[in-house]
Formats: C-alpha cells, sequence, structure tokens
C-alpha cells in the first residue's frame, strides 16, 4: 500500500473487524434461502425451451388439479403493463418490459424466459406441476450474436422497435438496433492523415455472468389487510419496492421489502425477477410464499453483461494520442438497455485526446436481458482501447506504460461528452506503476509475458438515508439502508465513528427494511460509502450539535460558546474549562431533552471518479493453450480508503473477475440459442487455485467532493484486467489477441493457426 | 453565463456549433435559452417536464438526477449524456 499524505484520521484507514463477520463465519447471517415462515409454500417457474417463439397457448388446468398445488400464474394475472419509461431507481424502465421479463405475455425472447409458475405445499410438488403446463409455440429463428442482428435482415425480436436517435429521429424499417449515439470532436479524418502509426482492428468480447454464489431468491407474504412482505436478495430493497408496486399497480407504502443478506450481486441483483411472481402466487394460495432460481435459472434467465463487438481505430504522432474512431456494438440482451452508452463515455478517458468518433449501437438479441455488472460496459471499451495502444506502443517503440503518461488525463482534461475532469488520479496511477517493485522487476523465462492497462469509472452518488441513535450507554445504532456487500456497515459506521470522535467499536450498523429507514438508491455504482458515508457524516454533525445544545444548556451558555471535539464537549472560558463526555451527556439525555437522534438524508453530488492501472505477468503453454497468472499487480486511485482492507478486497475481487472474463468465462451456445454450460462445472470461473495474491497499491488522492475524500472503489478494478492479460500474452507469445475469452483451446487454434 | 456543451447529434440544430455561452440561472432557464439558439434542443432533452429517461443532464461533468430548477452558477458546464448505471 501506498499513500500520498499522512492520515489525520483516528479511526479512518484503520482495519476493524466487520460487524456482521461472527454471523456470517458461525453460518448464522440470514439469507433469502433461510427465510420459513408458518404455512409457508413453495412456488417454481416454467421457462421457455426457446429462444425465439410467439406463445399461441397456456393451458394450466391440469397444473392446477395437482396434488399439493395451491396456486398457478401466468402473464394473465398481472395487471396490464402501460408501454411506457419511468425511472424506478435503477435507471429508466419500461414498464412493459419489466413486467414481460418476469412473465412472458405474447412472446419468449430468450430460452429461459419465464412463462409460468406454480405454487405447491412442496418444490417437489411444485416442480411435478409445471410439467402438466402446456404452452404452444410458434417458433421461430433467433438471433444470437450482435452483428448478425445488426443485419438488414436479421430475425427481428419486435416488429415496433426502430432505431432511436439522440434527435428524436427514428429508423424507417424496425430494427434490432434499439439506440444509436455518437460522441465527437476535432477532425478525426485529418489526424490520421498525419499520424505516425496506426492500429486498426476488431475486438469482440462474450457475453458473461456476474457470478454471485447465491442464486436470486424471494419470499412474499400478500396479507389479509392487502400489504405485502417481501424478504429477498437485492442490492436495493427500495428499488425492489418500487417496481413491484408499479407491476402490479399496488401503492408502494403497503409493500415493506426485506433485504436479506446477499451472496454477491455486482450489479446483477438490482433487477427483480421473483418477487412479484412470489407476491401474486402468495395473493392466490392465502399463503406465504419462497421462490428460489437454480444456477441454471441464474445463468439462463437474469441478467449478464453484453457480448461486444468493437471496431477501432487509434493513430499516434510523436507519441501523442491524435485521433481514435470506435464503433462500439453492445447486446442488450431480450429488451434494449445495454450498457454501450457507459462504454463510449468511458472509453477514452484515462486520456487526453483531441480527435475522436465514437459510435455507439444498443442491439437486442435473443438473450437474457442484460443487467448491470462492475462498471457496467467500460471492461469491453477498455479491452480494445487499451489492447491498441499496447500495440502503438510496441510499434513507435515507446514503453507501453510511459506512451500512457504522456498522454494522460489531468485536472482540466475534457472527457469525450465535452465535460472537464475535476482533480483525478491516473497520472498518479500510472506514476506508481511506473515505480512499482512490479514494474521494475524483469520478466524472464520462455512463454512469459508482461502487460498493463489502465481503466477509468465515473461513480455515482444518488440519495441515501440514515438514523443515528445515540444509546444511555454511549453507544449509538445507525440504521442505514443500504444493503451490505463490501463491507459497507464497517465503512459506514467507521465515518460516524471518525465524526463523533469516538472508537468503532461503539457504534452498531444495522441494515434495515424500508419501512424502517428513508429512501436509498441501490448498492450499486461504487456509491454506498461515498454517498451513504455523507449521509452518516451529516448524522453525525447532527448529533454533535444536539450534544453541544445539551451540555451547553447545563452549563447555562449558549450553544455556540461550546465546541465538539474528539467525543467531548467542551466549555472554554477566560477562568475555567468545563468538559462533558459523548457517553455523560448520553447517559443523561432523558432528562435533558429527549433522545438524541442524528439524521442524514441527501442527494449526494461530487462523486469523484476512479483510475486504475494493472500490471500483470503470464506464462502460455504453446501446447495447451493454458495461460497461468504469474504475479498481478493492481493500482487504483481510492480517494481515501476507510477501511483498506475493504478496499484491497473490492480490487482483488474485480481483478479475479476480469481474469475469468479475459480467460475462460463466456456464455456457450448452440444455433437454436440454448446455452450449453449453464452450470458452474462448465462455466469456468476462476478458483483460488487459478490465480496468485494480487498485489492491491492504494493511491490516496482525496475526493475534494467528500468529507474523508472517499471514491468509489468497487467497480473500476474489473476495467483494465482484459486488455492487461491480451497484452501480457502479446508479450509472451507474439499473437494479438482480439477476441475473448483467450480460453486454452483459443489459445491453441490461433498459436498454431487452427482457426 | 454557462457553457452548454452541445452533444453530436444536437449540433445540427446549433449551426454545428459545439460549445455555446448562454445565460441562465437555473436548468430550466439554460435549456430554454439554449432552445431559442438551437430550436428543438430543449424538446430532445426533456420531456414532461423531467429530463428524457434516456439521457442524463451532467452538470460540471457530474451525471445526476437533477430538478429542472437547479442552480446554475457564472461558467457552469453543462452538457447531456446517454443514461448510465452502474453494478
Amino acid at each position: 500500500m501506498t499513500t500520498t499524505e499522512r492520515s489525520p484520521y483516528k479511526v479512518i484507514g484503520t482495519r476493524p473487524i466487520r460487524p456482521d463477520g461472527v454471523e456470517k463465519v458461525t453460518g448464522k447471517a440470514q439469507y433469502g434461502a433461510d427465510v420459513r415462515l408458518p404455512g409457508m409454500i413453495h412456488g417454481r417457474l416454467l421457462r421457455s425451451p426457446h429462444a425465439h417463439a410467439y406463445i399461441r397457448r397456456i393451458d394450466t388446468s391440469a397444473a392446477e388439479k395437482m396434488p399439493g398445488v395451491l396456486a398457478v400464474l401466468t402473464h394473465h394475472d398481472f395487471p396490464a403493463a402501460r408501454d411506457e419509461m419511468q425511472e424506478l431507481g435503477e435507471g429508466a424502465v419500461n414498464l412493459k418490459e419489466l413486467s414481460d421479463n418476469i412473465l412472458a405475455s405474447d412472446k419468449v425472447l430468450y430460452r429461459g424466459h419465464a412463462v409460468a409458475a406454480v405454487a405447491a405445499l412442496s418444490p417437489h410438488q411444485a416442480e411435478e406441476a409445471l410439467k402438466k403446463i402446456v404452452v404452444e409455440y410458434e417458433v421461430l429463428p433467433p438471433v444470437l450474436d450482435v452483428m448478425d442482428a445488426m443485419r438488414p435482415d436479421a430475425p427481428l425480436l419486435s416488429e415496433t422497435r426502430f432505431t432511436r436517435e439522440m434527435t428524436g429521429q427514428k429508423s424507417e424499417k424496425p430494427s434490432n438496433i434499439a439506440s444509436h449515439l455518437q460522441f465527437k470532436s476535432g477532425d478525426v479524418e485529418a489526424a490520421f492523415a498525419e499520424a505516425d502509426a496506426i492500429v486498426e482492428r476488431d475486438y469482440t468480447t462474450k457475453m458473461v455472468h456476474q457470478g454471485y454464489i447465491e442464486p436470486h431468491n424471494a419470499t412474499a407474504s400478500w396479507n389479509a389487510d392487502g400489504t405485502i412482505t417481501i424478504w429477498t436478495s437485492t442490492q436495493g430493497p427500495f428499488v425492489v419496492r418500487a417496481q413491484v408496486a408499479e407491476v402490479l399497480r399496488h401503492p408502494i407504502s403497503t409493500i415493506r421489502v426485506i433485504p436479506m443478506e446477499i451472496g454477491g450481486g455486482f450489479g446483477g441483483k438490482i433487477p427483480i425477477y421473483l418477487d412479484p411472481v412470489a407476491a401474486l402466487l402468495s395473493k392466490k394460495s392465502g399463503r406465504p410464499v419462497k421462490v428460489l432460481m437454480s444456477r441454471t435459472d441464474v445463468f439462463e434467465a437474469s441478467g449478464p453483461t453484453s457480448g461486444t463487438h468493437i471496431a477501432l481505430k487509434v493513430g499516434v504522432k510523436d507519441g501523442v494520442i491524435t485521433a481514435v474512431k470506435a464503433d462500439l456494438a453492445y447486446e442488450a440482451g431480450a429488451y434494449a438497455g445495454s450498457p454501450v452508452g457507459a462504454g463510449a463515455l468511458m472509453m477514452l478517458s484515462p486520456y487526453n485526446i483531441e480527435n475522436f468518433q465514437i459510435d455507439g449501437y444498443d442491439v437486442v438479441v435473443n438473450k437474457p436481458k442484460t443487467s448491470a455488472y462492475r462498471a457496467p460496459g467500460a471492461p469491453a471499451a477498455a479491452f480494445a482501447i487499451e489492447s491498441a495502444l499496447d500495440e502503438l506502443a510496441h510499434k513507435i517503440g515507446a514503453d507501453p506504460l510511459e506512451l500512457r503518461k504522456k498522454n494522460t488525463a489531468r485536472e482540466g482534461t475534457r472527457r469525450v461528452d465535452g465535460t472537464a475532469f475535476p482533480r483525478i488520479g491516473h497520472e498518479e496511477c500510472v506514476d506508481a506503476a511506473l515505480n512499482s517493485a512490479h514494474y521494475r522487476s524483469p520478466i524472464e523465462g520462455p512463454n512469459r509475458g508482461r502487460g498493463v492497462a489502465s481503466g477509468y469509472w465515473i461513480n455515482a452518488g444518488m440519495q441515501s438515508s440514515v438514523v443515528a441513535a445515540v444509546n444511555t450507554d454511549g453507544t449509538v445504532n445507525l440504521i442505514e439502508g443500504s444493503t451490505d456487500i463490501g463491507g459497507t456497515r464497517a465503512s459506514l459506521a467507521m465515518q460516524l465513528a471518525e465524526t463523533l470522535g469516538l472508537p468503532f467499536d461503539v457504534i452498531r450498523p444495522t441494515v434495515a427494511d424500508t419501512d424502517s429507514v428513508g429512501y436509498n438508491d441501490v448498492t450499486g455504482g461504487s456509491r454506498t460509502t461515498f454517498a451513504s458515508g455523507m449521509a452518516v457524516h451529516e448524522a453525525g454533525l447532527d448529533i454533535q450539535r444536539q450534544m453541544r445544545e445539551r451540555a451547553a444548556k447545563g452549563w447555562g451558555v449558549a450553544a455556540d460558546a461550546v465546541s465538539y471535539a474528539d467525543g467531548r464537549v467542551t466549555l472554554k472560558t477566560d477562568s475555567e474549562t468545563k468538559e462533558l463526555s459523548f457517553a455523560e451527556i448520553a447517559k443523561k439525555a432523558a432528562s435533558t431533552g429527549g433522545p438524541i437522534v442524528g439524521r442524514g438524508s441527501l442527494t449526494a453530488r461530487g462523486a469523484g471518479a476512479a483510475y486504475a492501472t494493472h500490471i500483470v505477468d503470464v506464462e502460455v503453454d504453446p501446447d495447451t493453450g493454458k495461460v497461468t497468472i504469474l504475479r498481478y499487480t493492481a493500482v487504483q486511485d481510492v480517494g481515501t480508503a476507510i477501511h483498506p482492507s475493504y478496499v484491497e478486497g473490492q480490487i482483488q475481487g474485480g481483478v479475479v473477475q476480469g481474469i475469468g472474463w479475459a480467460l475462460n468465462e463466456e456464455y456457450y451456445y448452440d444455433d437454436d440459442g440454448r446455452m450449453a454450460n449453464s452450470s458452474y462445472l462448465d462455466y469456468r470461473m476462476p478458483t483460488a487455485l487459478d490465480v496468485p495474491m494480487i498485489d492491491a497499491v492504494l493511491v490516496e488522492v482525496p475526493n475534494p467532493g467528500h468529507p474523508y475524500g472517499v471514491r468509489g472503489v468497487g467497480e473500476v478494478p474489473i476495467v483494465p484486467p482484459l486488455a492487461a492479460i491480451a497484452n501480457a500474452i502479446a508479450d509472451a507469445t507474439g499473437h494479438r489477441f482480439t477476441s475473448l475469452p483467450m480460453s486454452p483451446r483459443r489459445v491453441v487454434e490461433e498459436l498454431h493457426g487452427l482457426s | 453565463m454557462a457553457m452548454v456543451i452541445v452533444p453530436a447529434p444536437l449540433r445540427d440544430l446549433c449551426g454545428g456549433a459545439a460549445r455555446l455561452d448562454v445565460a441562465g440561472a437555473t436548468l430550466e432557464e439554460l435549456l430554454r435559452n439554449v432552445d431559442a439558439l438551437c430550436p428543438g434542443f430543449y424538446g430532445r432533452v426533456i420531456e414532461n417536464g423531467q429530463v428524457r429517461p434516456e439521457v442524463a443532464v451532467a452538470i460540471n461533468g457530474e451525471a445526476a438526477n437533477y430538478p429542472l430548477f437547479e442552480p446554475l452558477s457564472p461558467g457552469s458546464e453543462v452538457t447531456i449524456i446517454p443514461a448510465i448505471g452502474g453494478g
């Protein structure tokens, strides 16, 4: 770890044990699958065996007569959804598409698309009943690849989808290209004409899954008074509440969502799939209903990230990147909404480039609707640009990190959308990488190589609310509404402890349900430690104020005559100094004005962008194609590291996911649109045996937009690995791989000219 | 005056201009004033009193769910970007 300044903090920057650690390691923590309620029954969903088909008829009569069956559901049981966009907390959602993705109405658009649901006394009875449901399909040819889907003669997923432009224009004919966007500046063609060196290539990545351990789940109770209670695994209970309210046309105030512990999400647990189904099954059966996805369901019917095709041309002159032309086409899955906009916006953000044209295409295909996955859209874009820069560095004889340093974005550099960066830390990351022991060490041995790459993620602010209640013994209960995925109970409690000048262990954080705390946006966008941290700071200041007022009242002075520091309220006059500790004031709260409760509720602004630069050494076995990661160093501007261990953990986790994406992971489809590897036996993710220790180097460039300098850290570490590894393989073998994954089969095929 | 960075697809509305200096104490006022210079601009950004769902407004580089009454400082930079989400 490296830090740029000595920490001025007492709690921030330390590494306390996480408050939820004991419950998790002893198995007592409650996850969605652990929910048991009196009278609870079990729901299961029937899913389409076809990737693309009209639903002509669904007959559930035989299933309804099966033993133990208490309810059967199809789309007919859902209120008719409006075909309109609405902001529901995770970005705008088309309500009809949201509803259709939960239970298909007229058409199935991917294999695994849910068409009906059953609730029965046992899971086995529910599964047997599913077999009795008759669905008549008119099967259509599927289109599975982004480039195939863009062809004029491609099968259309929807006859009413036209390509939208920002100008408001629509394509003349229906298309699978849902929208087109563009960023443009300078004179690209003139810059290419003057360039010393140019690289022009096509890059492709496959659809991959977030790979969270815990499958989706939901348990719902439609209560006799019309209220609904939902226990679920989610990154955003308030988003679940908003979406369920809209899909079921039920008042939002009557829906209570209880977020259970979450076994990973990475963006994939923002959308809803099961919650409204469980709720309606509960309404029909009169029982609480629990619905679980299998692993195959998770692969086939949740929200992976896009397969992509990027055509890229980059030119340099005198070591300066002078021109970029990029066409990005991203698979959205069954409904519009790929992260191509983010990919296009982020792609060039580490650099200062004058002339560019970036075009992005959001393309529907017969695969599950994509959802967010850790820095959504950015890794594929970085794979392309960072691979091309590596190739250009070699062409012009430049060190690849020096090329990045020479072209780095700094404060004042304009992003592709034209706005100027505030204080950012890319150059510091490149410098730290250049000066690292890793980069200064030799890479030796046959078939070994080194690669580097940088990455950027914008980070988000959005809405957070917390309440902090002071107890009579001087402890504080911190009630927050952000699902804890990456240690945010700890990082938020630490910020409150710092604000109040108290030890970490007197703050007791709890993640509350939607009835028990104000609105919180999702745990996503690398926002929670930043934005909820700002709310926590605000709540801490609120408590400080109340503490000063209580002490001042007792001393008979005005509140502004006393000060708060290090957990003590002090009155200093010329003749004396009086002090009361936090605990002393807390103990007397009842007699000095009642409970002391701090409140923080805000829309956070000032999210600082995150940068990372990675170095990786690999060894390639030319006979088997196996790529071994020998050494990996991830340098990242983390703002202020509240809990360095969790920051390092986020970086290491992101890198490992990137390694899997680079080397092995892909949705492998047959021609009919059946995923052939929908289990962890066949969908190859890295294990602890596949990766070395990831060295995380924390560069702390405090974010001026946060009281403690926090930047989001969770997403950017997945951005550089794809290109860094491709660059290392090119260094090791002399062969440039432009398609992911670089799996053993593909490595052998390409190295030996077999593909 | 605030600086409006005109997204590439909307530059035709503005005679090809990539940047405009426009007065406006609030986002609403600014966008109305841009619309006076670039007819049709407002409608490409705002629909039913809200920012259109497929785009986001970025002020000084930060995209957020700004209200139309968001105050702007002299020298603020405002642009329109595609709506994005994080994981």
